[in-house]
């Protein structure tokens, strides 16, 4: 990077402009976090902006008895690692076939579920209730679980074939002159190589899942046992809210496992949510 | 060897889980809203082939045009305000002596991995009559309170803020990874040639982010067509449809009115829309490739 012994104003005022939006862009948050942990009094009178104190951690107890928050918070979980675990598992398999496995239409069956990167979920979402419908999966986990897998296969397979195109071939001809069968050639000597591969895909998967909305919505937006947490939020949805302290605690509940994702690895979740940018475009 | 990787019941069982969810999940419900959009249809009852009386109903209604309207104000606004700070903060970061740069990046990415509910919650809690906003603006005495989303007028800017709010980071760390992959030897030569920073940055940086802004362009101006869910939490496509979008039109009819037929021609415009977004922006910038290659061509030409 350019860098000379005198910087010039210009630069100083874009420094201050990057601290200054990083305080707008970190204050919602933050306020959130706050008054998570105040009462209605607090929030709209004595202490809107500042440190919440003494602390209201009774809105926690609250969110978390009262307002079925563990029901969504599983439901998410469940859907989510479901999601991950499906659709790594039909991602290797399907990648693997069509990048080192030799047969006609190879190229084209990929090519054609490549197409899925295309298809917004947002037009699709009438459709789905129908299949579901159709299916008899409405009413189960599975109804949410099949089209999350579904909108992030295209995706997740882009990013194994780059992968598997750079293994040399001369480890599956020694694994075949060893006398290993095709699926132990894969799932012993193959899928290990692609590991780094598959740990951005499950982050990426994982808090897309986790944060899903549209389809969730219209899947099981109207079955209280089924709600994932974004649903579970709207609970609280407009003005008429009384209980202002546990909405906040909801919240921060629901955001605390990709914040922990997030923490723990945030290169890899930069790295996985903009790898779309090599791919998409 | 060829017999061993061409085997044919592993192949069969190695694609069949994806293709299948895909086909049933993803592409068949395309597939349908094309199909059913040229339908009357209740969501229940066999749908009865209508041909166009959708579209033309589509076109005379007065929704559809404010619809586009605010499909267009939110992919400019988000484009716009996301693009702008995204390469003023990436390049002033880029900068390795800076302090703080972990920090900074961090703070830009966190809403990006929050739920869009998360946020929007969050959003209408601060922008509401009550709100933090407001009572921002009486901490300093002045009276320009109001209830930001109730503003027929104003309603569509600021959920398009939301949204932008939301996503700046993203596109952030987009250019961030751009300009990680520049070479620094541009820089070094261009040093020696005696050019200043913003010389540098303005001829090496942005020029050569060229792949990265397509990608840019290509998200938040389609993710302004297909804007949904920020008007369906925040405010319902209130007050009086006027934040409503094609998308918002399509869930309004099939969900609320039980039209299925007339709102998947909606989604089948918002589809064209995107598609012909994306036509457009990669032909421009291949416009520009291309053009560069017949330049030198030419003078390679003129050369000899």
């Amino acid at each position: 990077m350019p860098t000379k012994p005198s910087k010039s104003i210009l630069h100083y005022i874009f420094v201050a402009f990057c601290w200054l939006y990083a305080a707008f862009s970190l204050y919602p948050l933050i306020w959130m976090l706050f008054y998570s942990f105040k009462n209605n009094q607090e929030i709209f009178v004595t202490n809107p902006f500042g440190f919440p104190w003494p602390l209201h951690y009774e809105n926690y107890i609250t969110a978390w008895t009262k307002y079925d928050v563990p029901l969504y918070f599983l439901n998410s979980l469940i859907v989510s690692i479901g999601t991950v675990v499906i659709t790594i598992f039909c991602a290797l398999l399907f990648s693997y076939a069509t990048s080192r496995m030799i047969w006609k239409g190879r190229h084209f069956t990929r090519l054609f579920l490549g197409l899925g990167m295309f298809i917004p979920v947002q037009a699709i979402m009438i459709p789905v209730v129908k299949v579901v419908q159709g299916f008899h999966l409405t009413g189960t986990r599975w109804s949410l679980i099949f089209p999350y897998v579904a909108i992030n296969l295209a995706f997740a397979c882009m990013v194994y074939y780059g992968f598997f195109r750079g293994i040399p071939r001369e480890l599956e001809e020694a694994a075949c002159m060893d006398g290993a069968t095709i699926y132990q050639t894969f799932f012993q000597i193959i899928e290990p190589l692609v590991r780094p591969a598959t740990v951005t895909l499950v982050i990426y998967i994982f808090l897309n899942a986790w944060n899903e909305f549209i389809l969730a919505n219209v899947l099981v937006g109207s079955i209280p046992t089924l709600k994932t947490l974004p649903l579970g939020v709207l609970f609280f949805q407009g003005e008429f809210t009384t209980d202002w302290g546990g909405m906040g605690a909801t919240m921060v509940i629901a955001s605390f496992p990709a914040i922990l994702v997030y923490s723990f690895f945030s290169e890899q979740v930069e790295n996985a949510m903009t790898i779309g940018g090599a791919v998409k475009g | 060897m060829k017999k061993y990787m061409g085997n044919k019941l592993a192949i069969f069982l190695f694609i069949l889980p994806a293709l299948a969810i895909f086909l049933i999940f993803d592409f068949i419900p395309i597939l349908q809203v094309f199909a059913y959009s040229f339908t009357q249809w209740n969501g229940l009852t066999t749908p009865t082939f209508t041909g166009l009386e959708n579209y033309f109903r589509l076109f005379q209604d007065r929704v559809f045009v404010t619809s586009n309207k605010n499909q267009l104000i939110f992919a400019i606004l988000i484009t716009v305000y996301q693009m702008l700070f995204a390469t003023i903060f990436a390049i002033t970061i880029s900068d390795a002596k800076m302090k703080g740069r972990k920090f900074l990046r961090v703070a830009y990415f966190i809403p990006v991995i929050l739920s869009v509910t998360v946020v929007c919650q969050l959003w209408s809690a601060i922008l509401s009559g009550q709100g933090l906003l407001n009572k921002l603006f009486e901490a300093f005495g002045s009276d320009y309170t109001q209830n930001w989303l109730g503003d027929r007028y104003k309603a569509i800017y600021v959920i398009a803020f939301v949204n932008a709010w939301q996503w700046m980071g993203y596109q952030f760390a987009l250019i961030v990874a751009g300009i990680k992959s520049i070479s620094t030897d541009y820089y070094e030569a261009a040093r020696i040639d005696g050019c200043t920073n913003a010389g540098a940055h303005r001829h090496i940086t942005i020029p050569l982010l060229a792949e990265t802004y397509k990608f840019c362009l290509v998200i938040s101006l389609t993710g302004g067509i297909k804007a949904f869910t920020e008007m369906n939490i925040l405010t319902g496509g209130g007050p009086n449809k006027s934040t409503y979008t094609l998308t918002y039109m399509m869930y309004n009819a099939a969900f609320k009115k039980s039209e299925y037929g007339y709102g998947l021609a909606a989604a089948t415009v918002m589809v064209l829309e995107c598609m012909i977004v994306m036509l457009v922006i990669n032909f421009i910038f291949r416009d520009k490739d291309q053009r560069k290659e017949e330049e030198r061509s030419r003078r390679k030409r003129h050369a000899d």
